[in-house]
């Protein structure tokens, strides 16, 4: 992974995450994240060099409610969490082991992290060892050829059972309801940690179900329930063995291809940036932190992606906005494929001209 | 005010909303009343420094705790006001004046260990005068402390004459978590609390003394004194 | 969405400026609307932080919780609140009119209209509605009596913003997508600075430019979320500011400067709206939107109880059927009231226009079930829209609604429908009820009608498989003490 260090350049990485993973499955076909990603580029930094309004940093007031109630859900032993799991899981009282899995003698290292988590799991899993809540561990997944750490909140297991994913989320569950896109980002990321558990003690002993924590109406109390992640397990280990290798990606790029945020100007940033194909779509403004820029880049080429999905699709395979309307024009030539969207285009071009008149 | 409570609760058992309801708002302005005439002198600068605040707690609790439990028994019955920043460098200190006069202190407040790594369990704090196996931290350990630092307060409150809502509440908070302890509205009962956690805490003992026995042997076998109290591994100086 | 939608959009995005998706206004415009503009503290379900609301666009009020953690303070923000909201819905609604029919009943003369900015807007009030409508002004954690009145009239107001074309309270974006169609994707279309940017963008800039404008940090978001720059460099020191000294004015100010473009854009939006002419179909709605204020105001004046938190299964049911007859009906309408509109059905086949070349009046036959035989004259339309309806399907035209006619026959170009109504008692077809050869007409699967209602059984009749009956929502202490943090 040299290549990937040297675009870096002396610039701090930024860690891949389950959320940016889900981010980058969510599109499998962008090169730019793939690569950004992969080499630890610091986004944030990389959009503000470029002077884009950073709409992505976590308000201060979010962070602070989502880290108070993470505390509260842990604290004493993470009590609370203890009987969300006897109620949810109907744990035996006997089972009522916790591990911290960050106490690992000092050896604070992402590797040694992840072994001392690794073999805990699987003493754990051959029934030795008395945990049942197993707090801050941290799991590796292999991305597109780079080697990823991740954090779940906890993991949760039951003797004799399975392990469960447990994600600890500060929105409200309101009158047994919470927001629907809250659920599913948490879903996709909690997808990506079942993921990478599975990795280490097998598909058949970590369960799909993935246990919730949020606050109950407009309380602070935790209460939890469990959300079935199958569909996204599916779309994400399809979209990961999707991903094109990194090496093959690099293989594109120019010999000294530097993305080093510290040292270039800020034009030599966005020449480099330019130089690896995006792939943008209106979903990106919700899950990537380029996507500010790859969208006036889009709509600079015209490309009728950038009005969405539905309008792609309606277009039948035109890209670019010149051509969809010159296709509308009675009299212009047309492609042979083009030929049915062309006759469509005109009548509704015709027709709204009536209608509008 | 325990009168009141009872009262509350058979109105409640009853079904007798109305009644509970009316007795409720006397209770709460008995309350108002107790917390003015109990509560006051606490809003002066605190007479105790902080590690005495931090062992006396600690002292109640009788099992490692987490800064932010000590913080809120400290403030709850002992009317005492610590921010949980004052507590993050403690441990550090007393390390460093450990070292520098090992035992000229008659107490320390130290790391527990884990049982596995007897490395410092992150963010626990207890006392050098309990024997190790009480400072080991094993599986079960945060459970049992758990149930344990609960019945001590419970049995503290009903030691008292009087103690304040924050106290109960505390309690209550607590036993929220305990099978069969309380719902988490309303004032707590100490007995209730004291059984609940009991049972509960005769399910888990044998086995986490067994780990706990077992680990402090291999400290004492192993650690130099200061280790025994503050961890080995490389970075027992820095975490607190 | 249709075929027409996805052109128009290409077309406006190359024009550089939004393009009408509606030749006439299909909300009802109250006289004096009430703009209400809320924003929330980021990380909480419903911690109100402040809100800009009136219907003066000069003189908006500005109300703000200086500590949204604080949460006497949060009550006092809704009781405000409520002071200026409730006088409004009082006012209006209670001015009631009783309509004579088989069974009379009651309706406002007018009723109130709240416009927020978004979706996320609606949202929100629905969530202000539920944590304050349990609140209890006596006893313990007692709260002023506006707050739980305001709480039921939000609740009720954000429900009925569920129903298509009900004008009570309505989200703008929503609004303006619905009349006019921009250069950019649907969720861009959420951002109001931005959608407006497309419609209205100042002088001498174009749409995308104005548009873009709504992504610089200048530029303070429609809500309810606030923008976390602004929490982090302004909005947390005004209230440490307002923690230390008591004073309220950092706070205000920091969150005016948030409230007032949007407010001013709102005002904008409504101009834009107000030129539009309103459609028949929306001043009806309007009419059955006043029925229910109507009934809402006697249930509460009657001592009926709050909204229950959840509906029971047949309620739900109910009212999910309710909300399809709703869709249905003003989807129909919609299209019936302007050509447009229409134009977007035709795109996508369910819908034809074209010139009458052939009609057969003499035409009589017994129809399925029938005895006697009975005038179905046919008329034979020449269109060149891609018809996607087949034979024996049900049609009606915006020209002749109240008519409905049946597909006989269709062939490239040509459709011939079968007249079954509406030609008076006679033998043959009364004067003007037939299209004549020359007309052109349009034809529509739509049907604008109410359309029935599946019967459900009455609330005491649940079927045990849906838990039986179920008990009626009385709300308890702990819904009025349910601790809000």
């Amino acid at each position: 992974m040299n290549r990937l260090d040297g675009i870096r350049g002396g610039t701090p990485g930024q860690d891949h995450n389950a959320r940016s993973i889900a981010a980058l499955a969510a599109n499998p076909a962008c090169d730019r994240r793939a690569i950004l990603d992969a080499a630890a580029i610091d986004k944030p930094l990389l959009m503000k060099r470029l002077r884009f309004d950073d709409r992505w940093g976590q308000s201060p007031f979010a962070i602070q409610r989502n880290q108070q109630f993470t505390d509260l859900v842990k604290a004493n032993g993470a009590a609370h969490l203890l009987r969300l799991l006897r109620e949810l899981l109907d744990l035996p009282i006997e089972e009522a082991g916790y591990v911290n899995l960050e106490d690992v003698g000092g050896h604070e290292g992402h590797l040694a992290r992840h072994g001392h988590t690794r073999r805990v799991i699987k003493q754990t899993a051959e029934g030795l060892g008395r945990a049942t809540i197993l707090d801050r561990p941290l799991l590796r997944l292999d991305v597109a050829g780079a080697q990823v750490y991740l954090e779940p909140d906890v993991i949760a297991f039951q003797l004799g059972g399975m392990f469960h994913i447990v994600a600890i989320k500060s929105f409200a569950i309101l009158d047994d309801q919470a927001d629907t896109p809250k659920v599913s980002a948490a879903a996709r990321e909690a997808a990506v940690y079942v993921h990478a558990l599975r990795d280490v003690v097998g598909r058949d002993l970590v369960s799909h179900d993935v246990i919730l924590v949020c606050p109950k109406d407009f309380t602070n109390a935790p209460t939890a329930t469990t959300v079935d992640v199958r569909h996204q397990l599916v779309t994400l280990a399809r979209q990961l063995s999707r991903l094109t290798r990194i090496d093959a990606l690099l293989d594109r790029l120019p010999e000294g291809f530097s993305l080093d945020l510290e040292t270039l100007s800020s034009g030599e940033i966005e020449a480099a940036v330019a130089a690896i194909p995006a792939r943008y779509a209106p979903q990106c403004l919700s899950a990537c932190e380029l996507s500010h820029l790859c969208r006036k880049e889009a709509h600079l080429n015209e490309q009728v992606d950038a009005l969405g999905r539905i309008v792609r699709d309606d277009l039948g395979g035109i890209e670019s906005v010149t051509t969809a309307l010159r296709v509308a024009t009675p009299g212009e030539p047309v492609a042979d494929d083009q030929a049915e969207i062309a006759e469509r285009l005109r009548h509704v071009a015709r027709i709204y001209d009536e209608a509008v008149a | 005010m325990g009168k009141l409570r009872t009262a509350i609760r058979q109105a409640t058992a009853a079904g007798r909303h109305a009644e509970a309801r009316a007795l409720r708002a006397r209770l709460r302005e008995a309350e108002r009343q107790w917390d003015t005439g109990v509560e006051q002198p606490s809003a002066q600068p605190p007479l105790v420094p902080v590690r005495e605040q931090v062992h006396r707690a600690l002292t109640l609790l009788g099992a490692p705790t987490a800064a932010k439990m000590i913080v809120a028994v400290d403030e709850s019955f002992f009317g005492g006001q610590m921010a949980n920043t004052q507590l993050t460098s403690l441990r550090r200190d007393e390390e460093k004046s450990y070292r520098s006069a090992p035992g000229a202190r008659p107490y320390y407040l130290c790391a527990a260990l884990t049982s596995e790594l007897l490395s410092p369990a992150r963010g626990l704090l207890a006392l050098s005068t309990w024997e190790l196996p009480q400072r080991i931290i094993g599986p079960l350990s945060p459970r049992t402390d758990f149930l344990t630092s609960a019945i001590r307060l419970a049995e503290h409150l009903m030691r008292l004459e009087s103690a304040s809502t924050g106290a109960f509440r505390l309690l209550g908070q607590l036993a929220q978590n305990i099978p069969g302890g309380g719902d988490g509205f309303g004032p707590a009962d100490p007995a209730k609390v004291i059984a609940a956690a009991g049972a509960e805490l005769a399910v888990h003992q044998e086995r986490d003394q067994m780990d706990r026995r077992e680990a402090a042997a291999r400290a004492a076998d192993r650690l130099k004194p200061v280790e025994r109290l503050f961890g080995t591994g490389l970075k027992s100086v820095r975490s607190a | 969405m249709s075929l027409l939608h996805s052109y128009v959009k290409v077309r406006a995005r190359e024009r550089g400026r939004a393009l009408p998706r509606a030749t006439v206004r299909h909300i009802h415009l109250a006289e004096a609307p009430m703009v209400f503009v809320p924003l929330r503290l980021a990380g909480e379900a419903a911690a109100p932080l402040a809100a800009m609301v009136g219907t003066d666009p000069l003189h908006p009020t500005l109300l703000v919780v200086p500590q949204p953690r604080n949460r006497d303070l949060r009550f006092q923000f809704l009781a405000d609140l409520g002071a200026v909201l409730l006088p409004y819905i009082d006012r209006i609604s209670r001015q009631v009119e009783t309509v004579e029919a088989k069974t009379p009943f009651d309706r406002c003369l007018d009723a109130p209209q709240i416009v927020v900015p978004s979706a996320g807007g609606v949202e929100f009030t629905a969530k202000l509605g539920r944590s304050s409508r349990f609140r209890r002004t006596t006893g313990p954690y007692a709260v002023e009596p506006a707050v739980p009145m305001l709480g039921r009239w939000l609740t009720f107001l954000a429900e009925q913003s569920e129903f298509a074309g009900s004008s009570l309270m309505v989200a703008m974006t929503d609004l303006l997508t619905a009349h006019w169609v921009t250069g950019q994707s649907a969720p861009e279309d959420g951002d109001l600075a931005a959608l407006l940017g497309w419609i209205d963008p100042p002088d001498g800039m174009t749409g995308p430019e104005a548009a873009a404008l709504a992504d610089d940090p200048l530029t303070p978001p429609a809500g309810p979320d606030t923008h976390p720059e602004f929490d982090r460099q302004e909005l947390q020191k005004a209230i440490e500011h307002y923690d230390v000294t008591g004073s309220t004015d950092q706070v205000e100010q920091a969150l005016h400067g948030q409230l007032r473009p949007t407010w001013d854009r709102m005002w904008q939006a409504i101009g834009l709206l107000a030129a539009l002419k309103e459609s028949p179909g929306a001043t009806a709605r309007w009419e059955r939107d006043r029925v229910h204020v109507a009934m809402h105001r006697a249930w509460i004046d009657g001592g009926g109880l709050p909204q229950g938190k959840r509906d029971s299964a047949v309620a739900a049911a109910k009212r999910l059927a309710r909300l399809e007859a709703a869709q249905q009906s003003f989807e129909a309408t919609r299209a019936f009231d302007d050509p447009l509109v229409m134009a977007e059905y035709r795109a996508d086949g369910v819908a034809f226009a074209g010139e009458v070349v052939a009609v057969d009046l003499t035409r009589r036959i017994v129809p399925p079930g029938g005895k006697r035989e009975v005038p179905r004259p046919l008329v034979t339309i020449e269109t060149s829209d891609p018809v996607r309806l087949g034979r024996g399907k049900k049609v009606r035209s915006p020209s002749r609604p109240r008519q409905s006619a049946t597909i006989t026959a269709i062939s490239e170009k040509i459709i011939t429908v079968q007249i079954d109504d509406g030609m008076g008692r006679g033998a043959q077809p009364a004067e003007g009820s037939v299209p004549g050869v020359g007309t052109v007409i349009c034809y529509t699967e739509l049907d604008p009608g109410e359309s029935r209602r599946a019967p459900l059984p009455p609330r005491e009749e649940t079927p045990w498989t849906h838990g039986g009956p179920p008990p009626e929502y009385v709300p308890t202490d702990d819904d009025a003490m349910e601790p809000w943090s």
